[in-house]
C-alpha cells in the first residue's frame, strides 16, 4: 500500500478516568471506501473528532495525507470534506447563506455552480431557512457543505441519520461516484448494511480498542459460518461444546442453530454422530458477524 | 484572523448589537434631559435628596449631593452607571457565548472542520467582541455627548468626559475578557449566560458595599468597578495609570490565557 491517507498509530483518548479510544492502529489508504463500525459509545466519534482536531489524543498520532492532524490541521481541512453526526447548522441562516459562507473558506472556483448541482441532486430548498427544514433536509445539507470543496478524503460520521431510503440510495451513488474520480471516504456507522453495501474494508471497534480489520468480504466468509441443523431425535446442547460453536440457540423439532468458526470437517463429524434431517450452512450476515466479535 | 468568520460573526451578532445601542442610548439622553429641571429645582431636589440616608446615596453612587449640579457630575452619577453596569453585562455576555455557543448550539462541528487554525478562530471572535464592545461604548459616548451638549448651561471639559468614557470601555473590555476566559473553562458545553451576568451584578454589590460601610471599604479593590474614577467634575481629572495598567493588565493577561486554553481545548457537542 502507498502512504496511506489516514494513518493512526497506538491513539488513545481518556476523559479524565473514562476511556475514550485506546491504543488504536488503523491505516486506509487512497482511494478506499472504508468503514468504521461500532455500537453507540464505543469510540467511534472520538477517533474522528481526534482526526478533525476537535479533541486532542491523551497518547498516540494521528496523520492525514501524511500531515499531523494536530500541527497542519489547516491544511488537512482543506482537503478533508466532513458529515457530522448531530450538528446544527447555524439556524438563522438560509441554506443558501450557509452553503456560500462553507464555499468561501475554500479555494472553489466554481462555489456557486457546485452549490446548485448538489442541491438539485438532493432535492434541497436553498431558499428555506435552516431553522425550518426537518432532520432530513437538514443532513442533505450537512452532505452538500461536505462536498463542495471536492475533498481528497471525505469522513463520515453516521451520515444517513434522517435520510429516506431514496436518498439515502442516492446518496450512496454518489459516494461510489466520488470515490471512483478519486476521493477516499472513512464511513463511520453502527448501521452493518449500509457499510456492507459501501466499504471494501472495515474495523469493527469495541470498548475503545480495534478488535477486527478486515476486507468486507474476507469478513463475511473468514471460516465463520451459520449452522442450522435438524436431528432426528432430541440432541444435548452440551454435545456440542466443541471450540469454534458459539450462539447456540435451541429451536422447536430438535433443531439446533449456531455459529461456527473452524474447521468444517470436524464440524460435520461431530454433528454426524448423530442421525440428522436436514443441515443448512449458510453465510452469516454482516450484523451477526458483528454480534459474534461482540461477544 | 479570518475575514469570512469575522464578517459572519458582526451579522450573526449585529441585531443584539443595534438593540444595545438604542436601549443605552435612550436611557442616556433620556436622564439628561431632565437636568435642565434639575437645575431649576436643584434647591428644593438636594434638600429633599439630603433627607436620604447617606449610604443610599452613596449605593446610587452619589458621593456629595452638590456634585449632581455640574453637567459632567449629573451625567457621571446617573449615565455611567448605564454604561457601567449594562455595558459590562453586554460585554459578557456575547464573550460568555462568542466561542461556547458554538458548543451548545452544536455548530462547533463546522466551524472546526473548516481550514481554519484555532488562533483563526479566537482572534476572528475577539476581534468582533472587542469591536461590539467598542462600538456600543462609541455610541453610548455620542448620546452622552450631544445629551450634554444640549442641556449644558455653560462649558463642560471635553477632555474629562471622553476620559470618563474611557474608562468605561477599558471596564466593558475588562468584563468582556472576564466572560471570554470563564467561557473556555467550561468543559461541557451549556449556556454562562446567567452566571456571568451575576459576577458583573456581584462586583457592582460589592463595589456599592465598599462605598458605603466604611468598615469593609477595602473588599470593594477586589471590584474592577473601584477602579473607575467617576469623579469628572473635579479640576485635573484624567486617567490614573495605575488604574488603565489594571485594566489593560488583566484584559491582557486573560485574553492570552483564553488563547492558550482555547488552542487545547477539547470541544465536544
Amino acid at each position: 500500500m502507498s502512504e496511506p491517507i489516514i494513518d493512526i498509530r497506538d491513539l488513545s483518548k481518556f476523559y479524565g478516568k473514562a476511556r475514550g479510544i485506546e491504543h488504536v492502529n488503523l491505516e486506509i489508504g487512497v482511494g478506499e471506501i472504508f468503514g468504521f463500525i461500532g455500537p453507540n459509545g464505543a469510540g467511534k466519534s472520538t477517533t474522528i473528532r481526534i482526526l478533525m482536531n476537535m479533541i486532542f489524543p491523551t497518547s498516540g498520532s494521528a496523520k492525514i495525507m501524511g500531515m499531523d492532524v494536530i500541527k497542519e490541521t489547516k491544511k488537512i481541512k482543506s482537503q478533508v470534506g466532513y458529515i457530522p453526526s448531530d450538528a446544527n447548522a447555524y439556524s438563522s441562516m438560509v441554506v443558501q447563506e450557509f452553503l456560500r459562507y462553507c464555499a468561501r473558506f475554500y479555494e472553489i472556483q466554481d462555489g456557486e455552480q457546485r452549490i446548485t448541482e448538489l442541491s438539485e441532486l438532493f432535492e434541497l430548498d436553498l431558499k428555506r431557512k435552516i431553522d425550518d427544514l426537518s432532520m432530513g433536509n437538514r443532513k442533505k445539507v450537512s452532505i452538500v457543505q461536505s462536498l463542495l470543496h471536492n475533498p481528497k478524503l471525505l469522513i463520515l460520521d453516521e451520515p444517513t441519520t434522517g435520510l429516506d431510503p431514496l436518498m439515502q440510495s442516492k446518496f450512496f451513488e454518489l459516494l461510489r461516484s466520488e470515490n471512483r474520480k478519486g476521493m477516499t471516504i472513512f464511513y463511520s456507522s453502527h448501521i452493518l448494511s449500509e457499510v456492507q453495501m459501501l466499504c471494501k474494508r472495515v474495523a469493527i471497534i469495541k470498548d475503545g480498542k480495534i478488535i477486527q480489520m478486515e476486507d468486507i468480504e474476507t469478513l463475511r466468509k473468514k471460516q465463520l459460518k451459520k449452522v442450522h441443523a435438524e436431528f432426528r431425535d432430541q440432541v444435548r446442547e452440551e454435545t456440542f461444546s466443541i471450540t469454534g460453536i458459539t450462539s447456540v440457540i435451541t429451536g422447536p423439532g430438535n433443531i439446533l442453530s449456531f455459529m461456527y468458526s473452524g474447521d468444517i470437517n470436524e464440524l460435520v463429524r461431530l454433528l454426524s454422530a448423530n442421525k440428522m434431517i436436514n443441515l443448512m450452512i449458510e453465510e452469516p450476515s454482516l450484523d451477526e458477524i458483528f454480534m459474534h466479535y461482540y461477544k | 484572523m479570518n475575514r469570512n468568520l469575522f464578517f459572519k460573526e458582526m451579522r450573526r451578532n449585529a441585531l443584539s448589537l443595534i438593540l444595545w445601542m438604542i436601549v443605552v442610548s435612550l436611557l442616556i439622553s433620556g436622564t439628561m434631559s431632565i437636568y435642565g429641571t434639575f437645575l431649576e429645582n436643584q434647591s428644593k431636589v438636594i434638600g429633599m435628596m439630603s433627607l436620604i440616608p447617606k449610604g443610599a446615596l452613596q449605593f446610587k453612587g452619589i458621593s456629595n449631593l452638590n456634585n449632581l449640579v455640574s453637567v459632567l457630575g449629573f451625567y457621571a452619577v446617573n449615565n455611567v452607571i448605564y454604561m457601567m453596569v449594562l455595558g459590562s453585562i453586554f460585554a459578557i455576555v456575547l464573550s460568555s457565548n462568542i466561542l461556547l455557543k458554538e458548543e451548545y448550539n452544536k455548530t462547533a462541528e463546522y466551524l472546526l472542520t473548516r481550514p481554519l487554525t484555532r488562533s483563526e478562530i479566537y482572534f476572528s471572535k475577539l476581534a468582533v467582541l472587542f469591536l461590539h464592545i467598542f462600538l456600543l461604548n462609541l455610541v453610548a459616548a455620542l448620546a452622552g455627548f450631544i445629551s450634554v451638549e444640549i442641556v449644558k448651561t455653560g462649558p463642560f471639559s471635553i477632555k474629562a468626559f471622553f476620559t470618563l468614557c474611557t474608562y468605561t470601555l477599558l471596564l466593558n473590555i475588562l468584563f468582556g475578557t472576564i466572560g471570554l476566559f470563564l467561557s473556555i473553562l467550561v468543559k461541557r458545553a451549556k449556556p454562562i449566560t446567567t452566571f456571568c451576568i451575576g459576577i458583573v451584578l456581584v462586583f457592582y454589590f460589592i463595589y456599592t458595599l465598599s462605598k458605603i460601610t466604611d468598615s469593609v471599604s477595602a473588599i470593594g479593590y477586589v471590584s474592577p468597578f473601584k477602579y473607575v474614577n467617576v469623579e469628572a467634575f473635579r479640576p485635573g481629572y484624567a486617567l490614573d495609570l495605575w488604574h488603565l495598567a489594571y485594566f489593560i493588565g488583566i484584559s491582557m493577561v486573560l485574553t492570552g490565557l483564553s488563547y492558550r486554553l482555547y488552542q487545547r481545548k477539547d470541544i465536544y457537542t
